[in-house]
């Protein structure tokens, strides 16, 4: 079993020289400073010689005090060690430039876009980097420098000039100040880049080809995003995606929250699975805090999580079924109703619905009410029951099959390599869920499997959303035997400021793996929060997918992810 | 049966038509019921409140306000600050609840607050108090903090005049420490 200091002793071994600093927090966590005209190299001898097969993403840190500029690459393995390698390059912050991954990893891509547009780093040798999410006006502002003002310009008031164009809009325009330009700070002509329309219309080579829209408001996307697809007959060509409709920046808000506020935000990223967001700010705060969680709390965290599991699967399934014929539109409605009874062993624990904002540095809000095992003693086998009568159901029905299966097939090693992550990596045949690769709270105690599909077609993706219901039923009825009486909340109190340092704590998101790098100077806040979202990862691999497919799958084939574009563009 | 039940049910809208106007009914007829941990609009109990306003401090959207409001316990809460939340604004996520140091704000289950106005969802201490005092009993409580606030003035004046005696140490203390200080910066 490889740990981490025996990857940074081959690395050290390997490039002498190349590892300018470095930390080894655990065995299954690893920081090293990364010379920057080596990382390429390094990140080569990782993937091949020490199975770091998992480019996991990369975060973007403006540390102005310095004046330098960081990039931290995040490297995991899918299953052949622990080890989570968080290398971090330095740049200067004028004219910030780094070497490039999007060739060596192909879901480097939508990381460093994201990077460039928010931090104005620039990527050498990315093959298109274009904005992500981020409107065409705000492209150059680089908004996420911490130095950025506002838009408009909140402090002078002067800068962001408004037009009116001839439409009747109003638009605001940054023009530079003359000593920027002279400086060289700023690009005085801000850079024409092709917009998404222009890029897609590039690729129309003939006549019969053209594009069709899916989105941004579709029936297929639970939320907004734009999917696009080149179709020549009834087949698709390629698809392209352009997301951003309802970016919000909870990144940089949170940067301007205290740290129990930024509890709040996690929740709305994706309200759906807000638990396991909480669980997963909370539990990186912690590891900064040195905080050790009761035990009861744990268990509480655990049993709630898997809970939320549950209902995220239900609607996630129930509203994918509604859109592809065949079972129809009956299974959406049961599973609404049972996910009601679901909704409601939560809501009497934590008071809410959906935001829960239950999950506390070192503990939990409130404590499980007196009559909450029986209650899930008489809901849990009811559950079970119907998800059991639902696997039968969809083996049954000749439509749903003919519909699902051999559709939009992803293996194994395509899954890897594309960075997928969730029931959708796990459909592929790959057993990579966090709950096993990196352990937290009482996981390793329990006994659960990680369920895995065989084919990877749309099919298996549903189906291990449905098993994996059962088994998270299997792990609380574990927990409800376990739980220990005893304190919900740490002794102590929790201070204000949280000591300088940084943690990356994963969670297993019901939509795979869920990331949250925080880092802290000291002080009230959060300086930099980084969310490695699991539906960001999967909505990157649809356009790859769709290539070759007939027009009637794209909506099953985008369905059975199982997304959720609010997180993706949080 | 089919049959009769369709018709009594086409009869529905008739039949209120004519009788009575109902703008929306209750769906399900029956309310459901709410778990205890509920959080739903707060209850201030006045009575308690000493108008820290950790709870205004703390809410990340800044929807609470503090205000003033006559029937709290002017013992504890000597300027009457109450706590005033702004509904259009509230997410409910409980934080002030947690945040207050003597357990005066909770959240209930009462969760209907609509209004015909933007104003008319900023509710005051008026509206969450559910517990407060009555005008005489503010009234006994005012006259006990003057009393207080009147003794302790007594007994600070009743200190002056006892002081001379002991302030001639107190002040050179003080001499002293000025001394030391410019020292010590100098050193610096």
């Amino acid at each position: 079993m490889t740990n981490a200091s025996e990857v940074l002793s081959s690395i050290q071994s390997a490039f002498p020289g190349a590892v300018l600093d470095s930390r080894v927090e655990s065995d299954r966590r690893l920081w090293a400073t990364i010379d920057s005209k080596k990382i390429l190299d390094v990140c080569k001898h990782l993937t091949n010689k020490l199975n770091f097969d998992h480019y996991s993403g990369s975060a973007g840190v403006d540390w102005i005090a310095r004046n330098e500029m960081e990039v931290v690459e995040i490297m995991a393995s899918h299953g052949a060690h622990k080890v989570v390698a968080m290398l971090k390059v330095k740049t200067p912050r004028e004219n910030p430039s780094v070497k490039s991954l999007a060739n060596l990893y192909w879901n480097a891509n939508w990381y460093e876009r994201e990077i460039w547009e928010m931090f104005g780093i620039n990527f050498e040798g990315h093959p298109g980097l274009y904005p992500l999410l981020l409107s065409d006006q705000l492209i150059g502002s680089w908004p996420w420098r911490k130095d950025f003002k506002g838009y408009p310009d909140l402090t002078t008031g002067e800068r962001a000039v408004a037009i009116t164009t001839p439409e009747g809009y109003t638009e605001y325009r940054f023009p530079p100040t003359p000593a920027e330009v002279e400086a060289g700070a700023v690009v005085a002509e801000r850079p024409k880049y092709p917009t998404f329309r222009e890029r897609e219309e590039r690729e129309i080579k003939s006549d019969s080809e053209m594009i069709m829209h899916l989105g941004p408001q579709h029936a297929m996307v639970p939320g907004p995003f734009l999917l696009d697809v080149l179709v020549e007959g009834e087949r698709v060509k390629k698809g392209f995606l352009d997301v951003g409709y309802i970016h919000k920046g909870i990144e940089k808000i949170m940067e301007n929250r205290t740290w129990l506020q930024g509890i709040v935000y996690t929740d709305r990223m994706c309200y759906v699975a807000s638990l396991s967001n909480n669980e997963c700010y909370c539990g990186a705060v912690e590891k900064i805090l040195g905080l050790e969680v009761p035990e009861r709390a744990q268990y509480i965290r655990v049993i709630l999580e898997e809970l939320s599991r549950i209902q995220s699967h239900l609607i996630g399934t129930g509203e994918f079924l509604t859109l592809v014929a065949g079972v129809g539109y009956a299974p959406w409605q049961y599973m609404i109703i049972d996910r009601e009874r679901i909704i409601s062993l939560i809501e009497s624990v934590t008071g809410a619905r959906l935001t829960h904002t239950f999950v506390r540095f070192g503990g939990v809000r409130n404590d499980l009410p007196d009559d909450f095992a029986e209650k899930c003693k008489s809901t849990l086998p009811y559950i079970k029951s119907r998800i059991n009568e639902f696997i039968e159901l969809f083996a049954q029905d000749a439509i749903y099959q003919k519909r699902m299966e051999n559709v939009g097939v992803l293996s194994a090693e395509d899954a890897k390599r594309v960075g997928i992550a969730g029931p959708a990596l796990r459909a592929s045949g790959v057993a990579y869920d966090m709950r096993v690769e990196d352990p937290i709270l009482v996981y390793p105690d329990l006994d659960f499997k990680v369920i895995v599909g065989t084919k990877g077609d749309c099919a298996d993706r549903v189906d291990c959303r449905l098993r994996e219901i059962l088994e998270s039923i299997y792990i609380i009825e574990q927990c409800l035997d376990r739980i220990p009486a005893g304190p919900i909340k740490p002794e102590a109190k929790i201070p204000k400021k949280v000591p300088a340092g940084e943690a990356y704590y994963r969670v297993e998101d019901p939509r795979g793996e869920m990331g949250m790098y925080v880092i802290s100077d000291g002080g009230d806040k959060p300086y930099r929060v980084k969310v490695r979202g699991p539906f960001y990862a999967t909505l990157q691999t649809l356009p790859p997918l769709l290539e070759g497919v007939y027009i009637a799958d794209v909506v099953a084939i985008a369905g059975s992810m199982d997304g959720c574009p609010s997180e993706a563009d949080r | 049966m089919l049959k009769r039940k369709m018709i009594k049910n086409f009869g529905w809208p008739l039949k209120t038509a004519m009788r009575e106007i109902e703008v929306t009914r209750l769906y399900p007829e029956v309310m459901m019921e709410l778990p205890e941990n509920e959080r739903g609009i707060h209850e201030l109990d006045a009575t308690t409140c000493i108008g820290c306003a950790s709870c205004a401090r703390v809410c990340p959207n800044s929807c609470i306000e503090m205000v003033h409001f006559k029937y709290g316990n002017p013992l504890k809460n000597k300027k009457m600050q109450f706590p005033q939340v702004d509904y259009g604004r509230c997410m409910f996520c409980g934080l002030c609840v947690d945040e207050c140091p003597v357990e005066c704000l909770k959240m209930g289950k009462k969760v209907t607050m609509a209004g015909w106005e933007r104003e008319d969802i900023i509710k005051g201490p008026d509206f969450l108090a559910t517990k407060r005092f009555s005008a005489k009993e503010v009234a006994d409580l005012e006259a006990e903090a003057k009393r207080i606030a009147a003794e302790k003035a007594a007994a600070k004046k009743a200190a002056a005049k006892e002081k001379p005696a002991k302030e001639g140490t107190a002040a050179g203390n003080a001499k002293k420490k000025a001394d030391a200080k410019p020292k010590e910066g100098g050193a610096a």
